[in-house]
């Protein structure tokens, strides 16, 4: 889930290496070692400054309670089942976590965006890249959440603040 | 020189990983030179919270390895 997230903010998956060595693998410590090394020296160097708004998203999504309650509950949804007691089938809670994941992202860059100042939605899409109808419609779910709030009109665009 | 070198940050179980670089280590076994390890009690106290951090403070590459 955070590479599918380091690949939405745009650094790349790859960036992030997960794998498992025991204690007696030494040799095997060295692979792994030189294979994240050499995955990241053809990424190239990563220059942060032109990520900080993606960072700053990913971040929000990774501490917030919607993505850690929905893949805490992971196994006990696809094993034991809902709350209804109706297991899960695998691919059906990964395409909602899926979906999920970048709903979060998406509304945590709106959020940052308007936050540092950004006030139409046509800016707000332009910073972010996401198209304006989406845009508009996590901004409701946004306003629902008293995280941003909607100040009028000017000159007939709608205008939002952050909270 | 002229090569990029990355800056990765590893985070390496005690019992695992960390104790397989240390055999490497004794065993002489020649490894990259750009992990900087952070040993954690269990890979699972790896939050990911911990590595988007490890990117806004500038790293090239995260490696988790329990």
């Amino acid at each position: 889930m955070t590479q599918q997230l380091l690949e939405l903010t745009g650094i790349g998956g790859d960036r992030l290496h997960v794998d498992w060595v025991s204690s007696a693998e030494a040799k095997r410590f060295t692979e792994i070692v030189t294979e994240a090394t050499e995955a990241v020296r053809k990424r190239g160097p990563l220059d942060v400054s032109k990520y900080d708004l993606q960072l700053r998203a990913a971040e929000m999504v990774v501490k917030g309670e919607v993505m850690r309650w929905l893949v805490g509950k992971q196994h006990k949804i696809t094993s034991a089942g809902d709350v209804y007691g109706r297991p899960w089938k695998e691919e059906k809670l990964q395409q909602v976590l899926d979906d999920a994941l970048l709903r979060e992202y998406q509304k945590s860059l709106i959020y940052l965006a308007i936050k540092s100042g950004t006030t139409s939605v046509r800016q707000v899409a332009e910073q972010t890249e996401i198209e304006v109808l989406r845009v508009s419609y996590l901004l409701a779910d946004l306003e629902q959440k008293k995280l941003v709030e909607f100040t009028g009109m000017e000159e007939s665009i709608p205008v939002f603040a952050a909270l | 020189m002229d090569e990029f070198e990355p800056k990765i940050v590893a985070f390496l179980c005690n019992w695992c990983a960390y104790a397989g670089a240390d055999l490497a280590g004794v065993s002489r076994m020649q490894y990259p030179a750009n992990v900087r390890s952070v040993r954690v009690m269990c890979s699972g106290r790896v939050d990911p919270a911990f590595i988007v951090q490890a990117f806004r403070d500038g790293v090239d590459g995260a490696l988790v390895a329990g």
